[in-house]
């Protein structure tokens, strides 16, 4: 069973998209390295890919008969500008592409233990799908699902889906997975950083945030280290919580003042992190910060450098025409950057989707950022492109390509 | 005992009511409930939420039986570490560490679990008993220790059985990031899931019914300790007056060890309840502040055993129907958090108006200056 579950993981992980992944997050990550490495990279072409799902969606959803009530568990509040705010959004996204027949409801801030009578209270009010959206909901999911086996059930960010997954055929499994953006974003935070020592609230010590700091790292060593020839110092707060503003805040601060880290990302459902360093910035010290999950921008209008976005609208589409279709297939869906659903898994370098709001999985607007450093024109280039995010990161970046050699930058740093 | 406050209006006395009858007591907190739903029909009809459909709902909460059944599942870990302070505060023993005392019948009761997945020990059938004997012991060990300092050196048990909860999370914490973490698990922090006999499925084989039996259990345990036992009297008079105890002959130390020990006892089942009823693994911060709850709880029972278990339903069902309230009328967790409050607000009020009287007096009477 245990193997069985091992081997499906690793084919998702290794035969469907790592390797693709990889390329098209080359492509992506080459317009940021590429000013490090003094080379002209090769420029993420921001094609449009108009989707055709949307016009199946429609069409073979007026076909069917079954109304859809999709029921969905947060573990944090609708407001927290964060998690539980990505997934009521790609729930509204999801309704809004669906169109009429869908209704969708929801409950919010369920303690992990107290998911139960939430799950109850869903099918009380006659869903048919669930979505249940914390890690710790899995166990409770896999027992509903079989109390109610008329009932679908998908599950997001765990390991338990269908038979393969010891769990009932009514149980699906999904996530939308970060590591490609935290290499990304890495790289940014090493570009940036003028202490050389990077900072992560870290909100458990699992797999996916373990994930998550091993990429940012790595990303950031890789460009401070072709900027300086130095290696960079990271270190992790943890904050034991999902939600938790307070703790995150403290945690921050204290990476800042006692580890002296001036770039710092997180794991944690708001953007008290993004706030800290905000707060910095507005004293004159130079902290960066990023977008978790949902646009933060307006959190760190100078702070903000980029960030990691998912929509998990079209994910949860999937599985609403499948339940309106009658076409269930228990799966395990992990996307990446440039998988739009499990049928767009291969895009061509070239179109990559890693700086545009298209698929599931991408870069946060990477404006304004960096303010000293941003000539008056590159701002106005900057909002021309507002739409076109990858283009708008690299105009930021490419005049700078005049200030390659080592150290320079952080000589006229904070000038 | 009286006392008297000047208004514009007049005089106000509050004096304690020399002894309430029971129909009076069952009328006063009927009246809160009352007037607390009518508080909240206000509150409700001012945000724009129709609160006749609101109300219909969380009576729907309250009969449907499969919402029904998970209120009491979600209730039993309240009720046992609430029956547990019944017992504590009697003796006022302020024991605010029912949540710590979770965590560690958390413990105990996995721990149990583990070494039999893991080495084979112990015998299916004596699981259970076993889970049930260790998390006991370990969360009465877990009360004794405030207990202990404060009967022999006068500690404040407020501090230390608060202190202690934090102690009793991170201990948990660190075994499920460490030595008990899921081999096959993937590296999330989860114990094994338990097996089925490890389960409280021996009633009807749901965790409800066996919990509701567990909740009965434990009540006429705590009114057979309280009411018909030399330890319950003992406690009485040691919560009473120190000195009257201390000078009947009553060894107040061990009184206060004694009924702090059975306290922590019964949270340490409440943990077990959690895991082994609710959970079905151990995983970090799996009691979402049950210990705290439980206060409120024992408040509202005024530490009557029988009145806990119905109030920890109550409190159960109240939170079922908050989850029905925000499914179908899609009203925001916080108004439901506050009309939760705004219940339990009402009454708790109404307990002081079960033990004082107050008396209007005319600006003429009484000595006003």
């Amino acid at each position: 069973m245990c193997a069985e579950k091992i081997s499906r993981r690793e084919f998702l992980g290794v035969a469907r998209g790592a390797a693709i992944g990889g390329i098209v997050a080359a492509g992506a990550l080459g317009a940021i390295a590429g000013y490090l490495g003094g080379s002209a990279a090769a420029p993420a072409k921001t094609t449009t890919v108009t989707s055709t799902v949307t016009s199946k969606v429609t069409s073979t959803v007026t076909a069917a008969a079954k109304p859809l009530k999709v029921g969905y568990v947060y573990v944090g509040p609708v407001g927290d500008y964060g998690w539980s705010y990505g997934h009521d959004r790609g729930r509204r996204w999801a309704d809004e592409r669906f169109g009429a027949g869908v209704e969708s409801f929801y409950i919010e801030s369920v303690p992990e233990a107290e998911v139960g009578g939430a799950i109850e209270s869903l099918v009380a009010r006659g869903a048919n799908l669930i979505f249940t959206t914390s890690f710790g909901y899995m166990d409770a999911t896999a027992e509903y699902a079989e109390k109610y086996p008329d009932v679908y059930f998908v599950h997001i960010s765990g390991y338990r889906s269908g038979a393969a997954g010891n769990a009932p055929e009514n149980m699906s499994a999904a996530f939308a997975e970060f590591y490609q953006l935290y290499f990304l974003n890495g790289l940014a935070a090493g570009a940036v950083t003028e202490t050389g020592v990077i900072g992560y609230v870290g909100a458990y010590p699992i797999p996916e945030v373990v994930r998550h700091i091993n990429a940012f790292v790595l990303g950031a060593n890789y460009s401070y280290k072709k900027k300086t020839g130095k290696n960079i110092k990271a270190h992790v707060n943890w904050i034991f919580s999902w939600v938790a503003p307070d703790k995150a805040r403290s945690a921050a601060v204290a990476l800042v003042e006692e580890k002296n880290c001036d770039v710092l990302a997180f794991t944690e459902d708001t953007p008290a992190v993004l706030q800290v360093a905000e707060e910095y910035q507005k004293k004159g010290k130079r902290v960066w910060g990023f977008s978790h999950y949902s646009d933060m921008r307006e959190y760190g209008p100078t702070a903000h450098l980029t960030g990691q976005i998912a929509n998990w609208g079209p994910i949860y589409l999937e599985f609403y025409k499948m339940v309106a279709t009658n076409s269930w297939v228990s799966m395990d869906i992990w996307t990446r950057i440039g998988d739009y659903m499990p049928y767009r898994w291969r895009k061509k370098v070239g179109e990559s989707t890693a700086g545009q709001p298209e698929g599931t999985v991408f870069l946060a607007p990477a404006e304004p950022g960096h303010p000293q450093r941003v000539a008056a024109r590159d701002q106005e280039a900057l909002r021309r492109h507002e739409r076109a995010p990858v283009r708008a990161f690299q105009r930021r970046w490419e005049p700078r390509r005049a200030h390659t050699r080592p150290g320079r930058r952080g000589q006229d740093q904070g000038r | 005992m009286s006392r008297k406050i000047n208004t514009p209006f007049g005089v106000i006395r509050i004096e304690r009511r020399a002894a309430y009858p029971r129909h009076i007591a069952v009328l006063t907190t009927l009246l809160a409930v009352l007037l607390a739903f009518l508080a909240v029909a206000i509150i409700l009809v001012l945000i724009g939420i129709d609160f006749t459909a609101a109300f219909t709902l969380i009576v729907e909460s309250f009969t449907k039986p499969e919402l029904m059944l998970n209120s009491v599942k979600q209730a039993i870990p309240i009720c046992l570490s609430a029956l547990g302070l019944g017992i504590a505060f009697k003796m006022n023993f302020w024991n605010i560490g029912a949540e710590g005392q979770i965590y560690v019948g958390m413990i105990a009761s996995t721990g149990v679990v583990l070494l039999h997945a893991y080495y084979g020990l112990f015998d299916e059938h004596v699981l259970l008993p076993l889970m049930f004997l260790t998390s006991f012991a370990l969360g009465g060990l877990w009360c004794l220790l405030p207990a202990f300092l404060k009967a022999k050196m006068n500690v404040n048990e407020i501090l230390t059985t608060l202190m202690l909860n934090y102690v009793a999370i991170l201990l948990v914490d660190y075994l499920i990031h460490g030595p008990w973490r899921d081999p096959g698990g993937y590296g999330f922090p989860l114990s094994i899931k338990f097996p089925d006999y490890a389960k409280l499925l021996f009633l009807f084989g749901d965790t409800a019914y066996t919990g509701l039996l567990m909740a009965i259990l434990g009540a006429a345990a705590a009114y057979l300790i309280m009411d018909h036992s030399k330890l319950g009297f003992e406690i009485k008079v040691v919560g009473q007056n120190l000195n009257v105890a201390r000078y009947s002959g009553i060894d107040v130390s061990k009184v206060i060890m004694f009924g702090a020990f059975i306290a922590g006892g019964l949270a340490g089942i409440g943990g077990l309840s959690i895991v082994s009823g609710i959970i079905g693994r151990l995983r970090p911060r799996a009691s979402p502040g049950y210990g705290y709850t439980a206060i409120i709880v024992a408040a509202l029972a005024g530490l009557n055993p029988w009145l806990i278990v119905l109030a920890s339903i109550f409190f159960g069902g109240l939170l079922t129907a908050g989850d029905v309230l925000q499914a179908s009328m899609n009203i925001p967790k916080t108004v439901i958090q506050m009309m939760q409050a705004i219940i339990f607000l009402f009454i708790l009020m109404g307990e002081v108006f079960k033990r004082y009287r107050i008396v209007f007096e005319g600006k003429s009477g009484g000595d006003m200056p």
